[in-house]
Formats: C-alpha cells, sequence, structure tokens
C-alpha cells in the first residue's frame, strides 16, 4: 500500500508540475471520464500526452483540462481499467469512457497486515470490489461471494440473520467452527453477520497457505480481509442511499403427498406392520392441509443505507445508517437489523494520523420453533387445520403415531420467542511515519456484544400432544468480550532504483471471553411483555445454569517482500502464536512459517517487443497454517456435572459428579501445509485476464472427535484427538474477458471453475476406518467409513439389487433378516448367500469435486446488466428424511407415487414401510447426485440521464431490478443439493458448533426449501 | 509546526511503546495461563470425600437414564416375550417388531442402545472403584461406597451377560487406548464369576438397611444377596440360591397385603422393595426428573399422555388364574377406570397397558415427563421366596418349595380363598411348572419374564411360535457399530 501511495503521489506532483508548466502555442483539450460500467465519473485519471512525460489527473468530477499540440494522442490510464487511447486531431472536447478491467497487475489488492500490488503478489489471492458486494441485494456480504471467486463455495442457511456457510478450497478443518477467519479493518472476527454489505470497500480472500500463514494460527479455514468505506482525502461530502424492497419465495419445494395419498401409504404401512388401517376410507379424504401453503408465504425484505463520506485535506469521515427488515418464509419470524458505522481519520501532522471505525449493531428477530419446518414436512395432511368448531385439528384424532403427532399451525400459535442482539465493535489506530522509511502502527480493536433471549411457553391446550398445564419463562444473556491489540513496524526502501524492499514486524495479543447465564420459572403471568420477569414466578420452579470460555493469544510475526526490477519477486514470512488452550502442553506455541516467490516475465527485456502479453506473471508458495478452533485445553479431562447424574434418595436430590470421558490423547496442534503454483496472464491491452492456480494442501493431524467403543462407557462415545492427514489438491482457474464495441456496449464475461480432490493419508487410529453418520436418521447405523486413500466420510453401506417382490423372490434371495415383500433386496457382495455387514461397500462421495461460476456484465447507454451463474457438480448427497420416520410422517409425493405396493409395482423403491430398520440402513437407494446449476444473480438497473438529475441537484440516480436464486436445476428430491449446517434459531448459534460435520458431510437431514429472492432497488448519490 | 511534529511523534511512541510494553507479558507464560471456566478438571477430583459421595450418587442418577430403563430396556428385556407386545400404532416406532418377532438385525439403534447404556453404568462404578480406595475418609463409609459400586457393577453385567453372552469385561477405567481400550470378549463364564465376585464383596459390606432418611433407596446387603441368588439361579447352583434367599428371608422383607399398591408412589422402598431404580419429579430441576420408564409405557390417549409402548400381551391377559387379583394389577383394560380413580378411554389405540409403571394421571406435571417420579421395582422380595421355592424344589425339598410359592399365592389371593389355591403337589416337575407360573403373572410386565423362560431352556417352546430359534435367539446380536469400531476384535453371535 505505501509503495503505492508513493508512486501515486510522484505521479501527481509531476502531474502539478506538468500542468504549470504547459506551452503556450497548444490547444487545450477537455473532457470527462466516466466508468463504462456504472456510468461514474472516475477521479485520479491519469491523463498523458503519448511520448511524452506531460500529463494531468482527473478531479474529484472526473475533469480534466490539459493542453498539448492538436495532433498528439491522450493516453488515459487508471488503475482497474482498460487503458485507452485517443488521438486528438483537433477536438477540444474528449469525454472518455474507461472500460473497467478484470484484473491488472498495477490493482492494489489487501494482503495481511498491509496492501501490495497485484504484480508483487505470490500468493493465491482474490479480491471483490464492495460495488459487487453490495450490488448483489445480499443482506449478508458473505452471500455476495457465491459463485464469483474460484475455489470459493458458499451454502446459504436461509434464516434470517444467518450467515451462509462459506468453505475456501474444501474443508480446512473439521473440528469445531468451519468459518474462516474475518478480519475487519483488523479487528478478527468469527462471524460478520452484524456488517452492512453497503460499508465494505473490498473484501480479499487469501486462498492459499502462504498468504494465510501471517494469521497464523487462526488461518486453517482460510482468511477473509474486508476493508470498510472511508471518505477522501480532500472531497466534497458525497451522500448516498441505496435501498431496496422485495420478497423472498419458496422454490424447488418438495412436493408432498396429499391427503388421499397420504391415507392409502399410512394404511399400507399399518398393514405391513400387523395392524389394522388407520383410515377405514381413504376416498374422502380429499386434498386435506398442505401445510407449507399454510405456514410459508413470501417474506417481505427491505433494506435502506444511507451513507455520508469526504474528506478535508487533513481529514476524512465516513458515516453511514442500514435498516434492515426481512420477514422469514415461515409467516410469523422477521428480522429486524440496524447498523451505524462511523470511521474518521485524522491527519495530524504530515507524518502522523490517528482514526477510528465504530460499528454499532442492533437486531431484533422473532423466532420461530427449530422444529417448525420439519413439522410441516411430516405433518399430516388429512389434518384440518382448525376443525370446525374452532379447536385445532388434532392427529391424534385419527390415531395417528408419534412421528406426526402435531399441528404446525399450534407450534407457531403457542411460540413466543425474541431473540435481540447488541454488539458494539471497532478500533482506534495510530500510525507514524519516520525517519523515512519507517511506518509505526498500533491498532486497538474490541467487540462488546450481548445477545438476549426471552421464550415464554404459555399455558394451552392445542391437542393431545401439544399443551402445557404451566407457563414457563426461559431467559438467556450471552455476553461476549473481546479485545486485540495489534503493533506493526513496517520498513520500505528502494536501493539503487532496482532493488525493492519492504519488511514487517509485528505483535499481537487477544482475549475473547463469552458469558451465558440461562434462567428460568413457571407460571409466570403475561398480559404484556412487562410481565415476563422471573420474579412473578412459581419461586420453587426457578432455575438458573450459566457458562464461560476465555480465550488468549499471544502473537509475534514478520514478513519480508523483495522485488528486483519488478521482475524477480520474493516473500517469506513466518509467525509464531501462543494459545491459551494450550497452554501446559508441550506445544503452548506454534509457528507458522512461509515463502513464496514470483516472476513477471512481461518485465523482461525479451518481453518488450511482443504484443500477445499485456503481463505475464508465474509465481508459487508455501506455508503452513494453524487450527485454534479447537476446546480450550483439549487435552485435559473434565469432571461431568450434569442433572442426570443427580442421585435421587428418599426424593431428595443430591449432587452427582464423576468422570465420563476418556483422558484426551495429548493433542497438538493441526496444520496445515500448502504449495500453490500459479500464473496470472493478461492479453490484449489487459481486455482478457487469465489466472490459474495449481494447489497441494495437507491438513496434518487434523483434530476431531471419533466415535469410540461404546464399552469405553463414555457419555457420548466420542473421543477428541489428532486423527488423520488429509489432503485436498486441486486446480482453479479464471478468466474475464472486457470490452467496449464502437456501438457503445461495455461488457465483461469471466468464469471460474475449480476441481478439488480429497483424500485420507494417513489415518492415525491405524488399521481401524474411521466410522460416523451414526445418527436417528439411520436407526443408528454408520453411514460413513474414513479410510487412507479414500476421500474423507465416504457414505458406506448396503448395494440395493432391487426389492422383494414376493415371498419366492425372498426365499430364492440371499438371506437378509427382516427381509419381506416390498423391503430392500441387497447385494450379496461377498457371495457368501447371506446379507451381513461384510457385504457394506462405498456408495458415495459427499466431497464435490467440481465448482464453477459464470459472471457477466453489460452497459449499454443507460441500462446496465449483470448475469451471474454457478454450479457444482460430481458429489453424492445420502437423503436422509427418506427413511427418518417414527410413525405416520407425511411423505413425498415422489416416494408415494413410486412406492412398492404390489407384486411388479417398483424394483426401485420400497414399499411404505421404508422406515424399517432394514430398509433404513444406509443402502445405495439414499444417494444420489448433488451437482446442480443456478441463475444465482439477475439484474437489470437503468441510470437517469444525468441532464435531468444536474436540474435536482442530483449526481446519480440508478434504479434496479435483481432477482437471486431464481433457476435451480438439480435431479436432487430432496429440497436442495447445498447441503449446510443444520441452521438453529437465533439463541441457539452461540452453540452452532456442530462436531464431525466432515465425517457426517452430505447426509442430509435438512427439510428447509430453497428460496428465491426478488428486489427493486434505487440508489441515490447526492 | 516542526515543534508540534516532534511533539506528535514523541506522543505516538510514547503511545506505541506503552501499548508494547503492556503486552510484553503476553510473552510470558501469567497471559497465556487461562483457568477453566465454569468445569471442573479431573485432576482435582477424587481427592476427598465429598467427591467420594458425589462419584457414587452419579452411579445411582445414571441409572435412571434411557438405556436402563426405556426403549433399549424394552427391546433386550421385554418385548421378545410371550408378556407384551409393541404396543402404541401400528406404525409407531415399528422396530420393536424386530425384537418381537426374532428379526432383529445387528445395525438396530436400540442393542447399541442397551449395549452403551450398560458400560456407562459400568464406567461409572469403575470410577469409584479405581480411584475412591485412594481418598483420606472414613474407612467404614469409604469400604460401604465401593461395595455399594460393585453391586451396580454386577448388576449391569449380569445384564449384559443375559442380553449378548460373553462381553467385554472392563474392570477398571479405561487408561491406554493401547491396551485398555479395545478388549475382546470375555466368556460367559468368566462373565458370571466376576458377577459372583462383586457380590460376595458386597453382600459382606452392605449394610442390611440405612437409618438416615437421605439414604432410603441406596443398595443393601438384602440386595446384593437377592441378585446374587437371581445369578445363581441362572446358574443353575440351587445350592447357592437356598443360601442366599434363606439370609434374606430372614431378615425383615415381607409382603404388602396388597399387590397392586406396591407400585403406587406411596409405597416406593416399602418392606417388599429389595431394590428400586430411584426417580423423582423436581420441578426445578428437569435434568434430574429425566426418567421415562412411566412414559413409554403409559397409556396413549387424551388423558394418559403416555406413549403406549410395551403393552400386556393377550397370551398374558389369559395366563392367570380365574379370579387372580394380580391380574387386573398389572393390566390397565380400555374402558376401565383404574384404583386410582383414572378413566381409561374405552376407543384407545391399545387394549392393554402396562399398570405396573402406570402413575396416576393427577401426578403428571406439564413440561416433565409424564411419571417422571416413579421408581423402577427391580428385585422385589417375593422374587426372593420364588427363588427359594424353585431351588427347594430343584434340592427335592418340596415342603420348603411349598411353603415359600405359598407366601406369595397367599398375599395374591388378599383373603379370597376362593381363588389361587395352595398348591400342594410334591412332584418335582408338576412344582417346577407351578413356579414358572407363579413368577410368570407374579412378575409380568417388570423384565423379568424374556430371560426367565430362555434360563428355564424353554425359549422354543415359549416363544417358538413367535419366531425364536434355539442355538441362535439365546442372546441378541452384538452391535454391528461396536463391532466396526473394534476392527475385528470383537466377533459376532452365531446367526446374525
Amino acid at each position: 500500500m505505501k509503495r503505492f501511495f508513493t508512486k501515486l503521489s510522484v505521479l501527481s506532483t509531476l502531474c502539478l508540475f506538468f500542468t504549470n508548466a504547459a506551452f503556450s502555442q497548444d490547444i487545450t483539450v477537455k473532457g470527462t471520464v466516466t466508468d463504462g460500467l456504472d456510468k461514474t465519473t472516475v477521479p485520479s485519471v491519469s491523463v498523458t500526452v503519448k511520448g511524452t512525460t506531460k500529463g494531468v489527473q482527473t478531479d474529484v468530477n472526473g475533469n480534466y483540462s490539459i493542453n498539448t499540440s492538436a495532433n498528439s494522442t491522450l493516453v488515459f490510464t487508471y488503475i482497474g481499467y482498460v487503458t485507452q487511447e485517443v488521438l486528438i486531431n483537433g477536438q477540444q472536447t474528449i469525454n472518455v469512457v474507461l472500460t473497467p478491467s478484470s484484473q491488472q497487475l498495477e490493482q492494489v489488492v489487501v494482503v495481511g497486515y498491509g496492501t501490495q500490488r497485484k504484480l508483487d503478489v505470490t500468493g493465491a489471492v482474490a479480491s471483490l470490489k464492495g460495488s459487487e458486494i453490495s450490488k448483489q441485494a445480499s443482506t449478508n456480504p458473505i452471500g455476495a461471494l457465491q459463485g464469483k471467486i474460484a475455489g470459493v463455495s458458499i451454502t446459504s442457511t436461509g434464516t434470517p440473520g444467518a450467515s451462509p456457510q462459506i468453505r475456501i478450497r474444501g474443508l480446512g478443518t473439521i473440528f469445531g467452527n468451519q468459518a474462516p477467519l474475518y478480519v475487519v479493518d483488523g479487528v478478527w472476527y468469527n462471524d460478520i453477520n452484524f456488517l452492512n454489505p453497503n460499508d465494505i470497500e473490498n473484501m480479499s480472500i487469501l486462498k492459499d497457505a502462504s498468504a494465510q500463514s501471517i494469521y497464523g494460527i487462526r488461518a486453517a479455514n482460510g482468511v477473509v480481509l474486508i476493508t470498510t468505506k472511508k471518505g477522501k482525502l480532500g472531497t466534497p461530502t458525497t451522500i448516498n442511499y441505496d435501498a431496496y424492497a422485495g420478497f423472498q419465495k419458496v422454490t424447488n419445494k418438495v412436493k408432498m403427498a396429499n391427503a388421499q395419498e397420504y391415507g392409502i401409504f399410512t394404511n399400507e404401512l399399518a398393514g405391513l406392520n400387523g395392524g389394522t388401517p388407520v383410515f377405514s376410507n381413504t376416498d374422502n379424504l380429499g386434498v386435506g392441509t398442505d401445510w407449507y401453503d399454510q405456514t410459508l408465504r413470501n417474506a417481505f425484505v427491505t433494506n435502506h443505507n444511507v451513507s455520508i463520506a469526504g474528506g478535508t485535506d487533513k481529514s476524512t469521515y465516513n458515516i453511514s445508517l442500514g435498516y434492515l427488515d426481512q420477514d422469514g418464509i415461515i409467516k410469523t419470524n422477521n428480522y429486524k437489523r440496524y447498523t451505524a458505522r462511523v470511521s474518521n481519520d485524522i491527519q495530524l501532522s504530515k507524518s502522523f494520523k490517528v482514526g477510528y471505525n465504530i460499528t454499532g449493531v442492533s437486531s431484533k428477530s422473532k423466532d420461530v420453533p427449530t422444529t417448525i419446518y420439519h413439522q410441516i414436512y411430516s405433518a399430516s395432511p388429512s389434518i384440518p387445520v382448525f376443525n370446525a368448531d374452532g379447536s385445532y385439528g388434532d392427529p391424534t384424532s385419527q390415531g395417528l403415531g408419534d412421528g406426526a403427532n402435531f399441528n404446525p399451525q399450534a407450534s407457531l400459535d403457542f411460540f413466543n420467542q425474541q431473540t435481540k442482539q447488541y454488539r458494539v465493535t471497532g478500533n482506534v489506530f495510530a500510525e507514524l511515519k519516520f525517519a523515512e522509511h519507517f511506518t509505526f502502527k498500533s491498532s486497538f480493536g474490541g467487540e462488546f456484544g450481548q445477545l438476549e433471549n426471552r421464550k415464554y411457553g404459555p399455558k394451552y391446550y392445542a391437542t393431545y400432544a401439544q399443551k402445557s398445564d404451566v407457563s414457563i419463562l426461559d431467559l438467556k444473556r450471552v455476553e461476549t468480550r473481546n479485545w486485540i491489540i495489534e503493533n506493526t513496524l513496517t520498513y520500505e526502501n528502494t536501493f539503487n532504483k532496482d532493488h525493492n524492499i519492504t519488511v514487517l514486524l509485528g505483535q499481537s495479543a487477544q482475549s475473547n471471553k463469552a458469558y451465558t447465564l440461562n434462567a428460568s420459572a413457571q407460571n409466570v403471568p403475561f398480559t404484556s411483555d412487562a410481565d415476563l420477569y422471573l420474579n412473578l414466578g412459581d419461586a420453587a420452579t426457578r432455575t438458573a445454569a450459566d457458562e464461560g470460555s476465555l480465550i488468549k493469544f499471544a502473537s509475534y510475526f514478520a514478513r519480508a517482500n523483495y522485488s528486483f526490477k519488478n521482475k524477480y519477486l520474493l516473500n517469506a514470512s513466518i509467525r509464531t502464536d501462543g494459545a491459551s488452550q494450550f497452554f501446559g502442553s508441550n506445544e503452548t506455541w506454534g509457528y507458522f512459517p512461509s515463502v513464496g516467490a514470483g516472476w513477471v516475465i512481461t518485465n523482461e527485456d525479451f518481453m518488450k517487443n511482443q504484443t500477445v502479453f499485456s503481463s505475464l506473471k508465474l509465481r508459487g508458495s508455501w506455508g503452513i497454517i494453524g487450527n485454534a478452533n479447537v476446546p480450550i485445553n483439549p487435552s485435559q479431562q473434565l469432571v461431568g456435572q450434569t442433572g442426570n447424574l443427580v442421585a435421587i434418595f428418599n426424593n431428595i436430590p443430591f449432587t452427582g459428579k464423576s468422570v465420563n470421558t476418556l483422558i484426551p490423547p495429548a493433542i497438538v496442534w493441526e496444520k496445515g501445509i500448502g504449495t500453490n503454483i500459479g500464473f496470472e496472464a493478461a492479453f490484449l491491452t489487459n481486455r482478457l485476464t487469465v489466472e490459474a492456480d495449481f494447489y497441494n494442501r495437507k491438513t496434518s493431524r487434523a483434530i476431531f472427535k471419533i466415535p469410540v467403543l461404546g464399552s469405553l462407557g463414555t457419555v457420548d462415545n466420542q473421543l477428541l484427538g489428532n486423527q488423520a492427514d488429509i489432503q485436498n489438491r486441486g486446480v482453479e482457474l479464471s478468466a474475464a474477458w472486457t470490452n467496449t464495441t464502437e456501438g457503445g456496449l461495455t461488457y465483461s464475461v469471466g468464469g471460474n471453475i475449480s476441481y478439488n480432490a480429497n483424500k485420507v493419508i494417513n489415518v492415525l487410529s491405524g488399521e481401524i476406518p474411521i466410522f460416523s453418520g451414526s445418527t436417528g436418521i439411520t436407526n443408528g447405523a454408520f453411514a460413513t467409513r474414513t479410510i487412507v486413500g479414500d476421500p474423507i466420510g465416504l457414505f458406506y453401506g448396503y448395494k440395493v439389487a432391487g426389492i422383494f417382490q414376493n415371498a419366492t423372490d425372498v426365499a430364492n434371495s440371499p438371506t437378509q433378516a427382516s427381509a419381506a415383500p416390498g423391503g430392500f433386496k441387497y447385494q450379496d457382495l461377498n457371495g457368501d448367500g447371506k446379507i451381513t455387514s461384510a457385504d457394506r461397500t462405498v456408495i458415495g462421495d459427499p466431497n464435490p469435486k467440481y465448482t464453477y461460476g459464470v459472471n457477466t456484465n453489460f452497459a449499454y447507454k443507460n441500462f446496465d446488466l449483470a448475469l451471474d451463474f454457478q454450479g457444482v457438480a460430481g458429489v453424492d448427497i445420502y437423503n436422509a428424511n427418506l427413511a427418518n420416520r417414527f410413525g405416520n410422517e407425511n411423505i413425498s409425493k415422489d416416494l408415494f407415487d413410486n412406492r412398492w405396493h404390489g407384486e411388479g409395482t417398483s424394483n426401485t423403491y420400497p414399499s411404505a414401510n421404508i422406515g424399517a430398520s432394514a430398509n433404513a440402513a444406509p443402502n445405495s437407494f439414499y444417494v444420489s447426485s448433488g451437482s446442480y446449476f443456478r441463475v444465482r444473480n439477475a439484474q437489470l438497473g437503468y441510470t437517469l440521464p444525468s441532464g435531468i438529475l444536474n436540474k435536482w441537484k442530483i449526481k446519480k440516480v440508478r434504479i434496479y431490478a435483481n432477482a437471486q436464486n431464481a433457476i435451480n436445476i438439480f435431479g436432487y428430491k430432496g429440497f436442495s443439493p447445498e447441503v449446510g449446517p443444520i441452521p438453529t434459531d437465533n439463541a441457539e448459534k452461540i452453540k452452532a458448533d456442530r462436531p464431525n460435520t466432515a465425517l457426517n458431510a452430505g447426509l442430509d437431514a435438512n427439510v428447509y426449501p430453497l428460496f428465491a429472492t426478488y428486489n427493486f432497488g434505487i440508489n441515490l448519490t447526492f | 509546526m516542526k515543534q508540534y511534529n516532534n511533539l506528535y511523534k514523541t506522543a505516538a511512541l510514547g503511545i506505541g511503546l506503552a501499548l508494547s510494553i503492556g503486552i510484553l507479558p503476553s510473552c510470558n507464560k501469567g497471559f497465556l495461563d487461562v483457568p477453566e471456566q465454569g468445569k471442573q478438571q479431573s485432576t482435582v477430583f477424587w481427592k476427598t470425600a465429598d467427591d467420594a459421595t458425589a462419584g457414587v450418587n452419579a452411579i445411582y442418577g445414571n441409572l435412571r437414564s434411557w438405556e436402563n430403563t426405556a426403549f433399549p430396556a424394552i427391546a433386550i428385556e421385554s418385548i421378545g416375550s410371550d408378556d407384551a407386545d409393541k404396543g402404541s400404532t401400528a406404525s409407531d416406532a415399528s422396530f420393536f417388531l424386530q425384537f418381537d418377532q426374532f428379526t432383529i438385525d445387528p445395525d438396530q439403534g436400540n442393542i447399541s442402545g442397551f449395549w452403551n447404556g450398560q458400560y456407562r453404568n459400568i464406567n461409572y462404578t469403575n470410577q469409584v472403584l479405581d480411584n475412591v480406595p485412594g481418598i483420606t475418609m472414613d474407612e467404614n463409609l469409604k469400604a460401604r461406597y465401593l461395595a455399594e459400586a460393585k453391586f451396580v457393577r454386577a448388576f449391569s453385567y449380569f445384564r449384559l451377560v443375559r442380553a449378548f453372552g460373553g462381553v467385554p469385561l472392563r474392570l477398571h477405567v479405561p487408561k491406554d487406548a493401547n491396551t485398555d481400550y479395545n478388549l475382546p470378549r470375555a466368556s460367559v463364564a468368566e462373565v458370571y464369576a466376576q458377577i459372583e465376585k462383586d457380590l460376595n464383596e458386597a453382600a459382606a459390606v452392605l449394610p442390611p438397611s440405612y437409618t438416615a432418611t437421605t439414604d432410603i433407596g441406596r443398595v443393601t446387603k438384602g440386595a446384593a444377596l437377592t441378585l446374587h441368588a437371581k445369578v445363581a439361579m441362572y446358574l443353575k447352583k440351587w445350592t447357592d440360591v437356598m443360601t442366599y434367599t434363606n439370609t434374606v428371608m430372614g431378615m425383615g422383607y415381607s409382603l404388602l397385603p396388597n399387590y397392586e399398591k406396591v407400585f403406587r408412589i406411596e409405597n416406593e422402598n416399602s418392606v417388599e422393595s429389595i431394590f428400586e431404580i430411584q426417580c423423582a419429579l423436581l420441578p426445578n430441576n428437569k435434568d434430574a426428573s429425566n426418567s421415562q420408564y412411566s412414559q413409554v409405557q403409559g397409556v396413549r390417549g387424551v388423558t394418559g399422555g403416555g406413549w403406549g409402548f410395551n403393552v400386556p400381551s393377550a397370551n398374558l391377559a389369559a395366563a392367570y388364574e380365574t379370579g387372580d387379583p394380580r391380574r387386573d394389577a398389572t393390566i390397565i383394560f380400555r374402558g376401565e377406570t383404574t384404583p386410582s380413580g383414572d378413566v381409561i378411554s374405552a376407543t384407545g389405540d391399545n387394549p392393554m397397558y402396562n399398570q405396573k409403571s402406570y402413575v396416576p394421571f393427577s401426578l403428571f406435571v406439564s413440561g416433565f415427563n409424564e411419571g417422571a417420579q416413579q421408581n423402577v421395582r427391580m428385585l422385589r422380595y417375593s422374587d426372593v421366596l420364588l427363588m427359594n421355592a424353585e431351588a427347594a424344589n430343584e434340592l427335592n425339598n418340596s415342603g420348603q418349595a411349598i411353603s415359600s410359592l405359598e407366601q406369595v399365592r397367599l398375599r395374591a389371593r388378599q383373603g379370597n380363598t376362593a381363588i389361587l389355591p395352595k398348591v400342594t403337589t410334591t412332584d418335582q416337575n408338576e412344582m417346577r411348572k407351578a413356579i414358572y407360573r407363579e413368577r410368570r403373572v407374579e412378575f409380568a410386565m417388570e423384565f423379568d419374564r424374556y430371560f426367565d423362560v430362555i434360563r428355564q431352556g424353554r425359549g422354543t417352546e415359549v416363544f417358538g411360535p413367535k419366531g425364536w430359534k434355539a442355538g441362535r435367539n439365546e442372546v441378541w446380536p452384538i452391535p454391528q457399530t461396536e463391532i466396526d469400531l473394534s476392527g475385528g476384535v470383537l466377533t459376532q453371535n452365531p446367526g446374525f
């Protein structure tokens, strides 16, 4: 960054000099420079006369004026745009439209603890401009990354206020929080759902180990660096107002059976289990209740942002206010978020700058039960929402079993929970330049957060299974108190013109503290919110419980960048982190080095005369990163003191405590060791850019929990430890083409594709495979197996040969427990005449192989159009919902239509008894392709002509219509081929760590419908 | 201006230095030495008498668990018998049919559930047995705590060996992944030998009863002897059965006059009770009110609140002698009014429910498992009497067999001389049949029948029509998950 600014200031000084020294015999050429895509004027564009050193810069409004000879050629250059040459030919007004280039080596990218020219970067770093992010009309900035960057995959959860899941180059770590590290203006976060997308100036994604390793301990899942918008020195106040309104609409919903179909299925199921029909007459059941129609809606969303930015010659400021009001697709769900942000930089003297960024966020959500999606999926369509007398339709009245024993409407009506979150976060910094080449920067950042969750369960009677004779008030408070101090010293110098050197030394310390308090009481009256105090409840029923965590890190780091003649580049860094989690072990401190080298071939003399490449660079790097997402001191064994261990003697409780876990093995740092080789090339005066990366990353001694023998008697049958070495190898390719046609159409087309192959190269448990995926959804059987040489967590089970058609078929087939007509006939792989566990095999791979995206922008006159496509291929999903049956849950229409219901009716789908253990055993029927293709985003905008605007004193008005996820194409029969984490409600987010997600990846137990978002918006600039 | 510049520089350097110095301690150990927040480390546990007490309490607390008292126990110990049917609606939890019809596959989750649940009991006992001996405390109390742990360990291994045959014999807290994590199956004889050893040692120390009311519910000498008698009965060690039951019969236990009342809340830990799993409903402690024993077997329907699994079979209802009051005391019939006054809907899902796990509806508390307060009767004095009778009969002491059996029948007939005539046969075979039948009706729905029939060697005769096969169904399969995780160290039972 420093280098860039230095260059810039030298350039501007030169420009000023030449402007003053203009020759009198020349003509004066004036004009305005605008951006070809978004039609804004572009300040600070360098306008030079070709073949001379004469030049000027455009002012803040994009205007320039230059005196030169009437037949010379003007060259317009600016970082991030295709350089343009215009022959003056006597014209006195020349307005220029610059075409943004997708990438240029002169472009500045944000890297760890600083910025670099793209040219100087030797690792794999991708960046995205703030305008690309805010343009997507996403409520969360992460969502805007989908399909934009090779190697970055995003999975949405759909809960308002929740952040999507992000994976950078496949799965980095397995245990704990798998989100990348977010660094916003130097402050570290696990989640950025508090950040208003409109406040983002730039997002950099550090993809390879060498770029990440400067963040050592926290870099294992990648690093996302975010700089927020700041005002610019010496610019007048600019006011932006951006707003949109729209709605979210459920799409690609799984079609469920109607009441009559459900009745037929339920009777068949009862018959297969030796029972009598549940419904005496299915003909009169009709269509029944569609619980999706009953509980879902087109959810309204609106978002407003105002920002005021500008700067004097000494200081800059940026103030923004944001308001988001988002309904959930469940009718009673709503999320409101208010954000406020102030940033202020003050240049106290030429060499001393201080500044701060402060963000305040307040959000409030009206929650819905976490079980509601599963309820509307399972609820019986034969039950009316309300009976004729106004009471709730009750599944018990029809004798339906526990699997469907609820009325989802009653679940919503008697659910009263709100979650409020408050957060103040930001940093203050001071920066001092001294002794010409040194910059010292000190930053103190912090976060002060509070979550307030309140749930009131009333005294009520809705149905047999949904009732309560007492009311219960549950309160929860979560406090977070984090701070981070970082000091860096940078030395930068150029020796003998050709040797550029930058050295960074730094030190950091941080502390993350969380405290949770839960309390409840029964029989709290409720006439208004003012009643909802524990004090008003029964004293004997009051409970309180709390928990907390405190983690501290201390770190030191250093980095040196060297370049020779802008041709040969060398970077090296080292970071050491001490983590309180590992305190007392042999490895309290971890060491994370990296090296990188680059060769800018186009800067070689022998390339001077070629015209094919505008630029060509080769680079290679290696680095080590660490994972601190482990429990506090994982090598220590704790005492269990839970309520279920309370002994009862004579009806009096006595505290029970014991040790119910294994002695943890001595856990050592999990490390990622990555190499990356890439090239960047630009052709045709930077109109076409191509970038390719090959990477190989080994996660060494990966920490995660594995199932252990039940006979060990542990409370959860799991053990945390260093379990395996896992390798991710891949290729990423991206290309972009930008051009402006003679007709005035400016367009860009970019594409990216990445391939990742995952392989387990060592299992520390030795010969014994790691089995996992055992949950209620598989009736307790393991559904995945991880062994050396295979990708992690492959689906493992029986191969289905067909469906038993009749008793003869059963008798003539290999012996199989619980074999019955209509059940799965499994393949006898070892040919021993019987189906046993030895006949299980690999039946699918949940690790996505290909992810791709295509991003296009078109601008013609006042119209602009953006179309983004995105997809995934080469991945399997295990549909765990199909056999997840405890009784008379509803079924998909697909299952109903295709089920076996008598000899010859199907040889692929089982009978209604699909949930029986033998049929629910993990098998190939439940595995299908998870490939998909999606029109991720489509946006059409219109910018009002400037003539009108000048009258209104408005600089710019743009209106647009946007559609997100409007078209999704996939063959998978579940709700969504993106098997994300199972979202929890806001109150539970704090506990969102789901262990073993890699071992259980692709096991789809989600019943969350996909939704598309349609928005209309306006961008105003005053 | 220059002056100010210098001032700023000095100030900045000052701030920077201050920050740096403030953080320098970060490199010394103090900064990173963060104590565990709100969690106790095992290294500071097992030091005091209070720790020993808490460790023993945990053993008792865990006995209420789902695995010990609910679905897994029903699946393994009850549903296979001719006394019980699956219950609920046909499609609800249909996996129970695999146990009822002996079509079980080793993947079924309740098999691993039962296995894991028993080994959790064993871990809690091993924790106490390994760690409490080193604690400096009242030696008498220490010895009693160890004896209590040994009883529960024996109890759990007995449930395991009945269910699976030989199982890994884990007698210490596992310490080393390379040596004592992955144990092979011990033989049936080895498991029984350990059970007997633990019970002998427990019986030698445990008190016959507890004086402090805050100790009511702990295991006693009588419990250890009774369990040992039962183990000996399974091993056909009839002399031992005689010895142990004779001792217990001299310890002051007696039968309550009313059979039905034995199973009501007010008679928990009564004079007839020898060992009960202690449960409670504590309004401010939902986690400790976690028993689902009564709930899962409870009356289905709008008023009952139960799930209605493990229901009495028609076969059981027909097994009683005419007029036996135990039939009505054991079975809630659809449409009846219970002795506690609850009206059972005549149109409910199931014709019969288990009355022994039944808790009157008026005691239900919203938000809590229905009947969470019901203790689980594990060993009753009538078991001692019937074991005594059976052992006497096997040892050709028909006089004592007649006498002990009659005590049970006498209470059952509740003064009605028209029913349940005294069994007076001196024919050993006839007497054996009479005792077998008496055990069935006396302990119906108490999780005794299934393994009782198997140890009598009558599996094919009694359960054969349901699909039970000799040479296979004497035990259930070892959980497939456990075999997978053992990497083949564990072997499957024949026929699975």
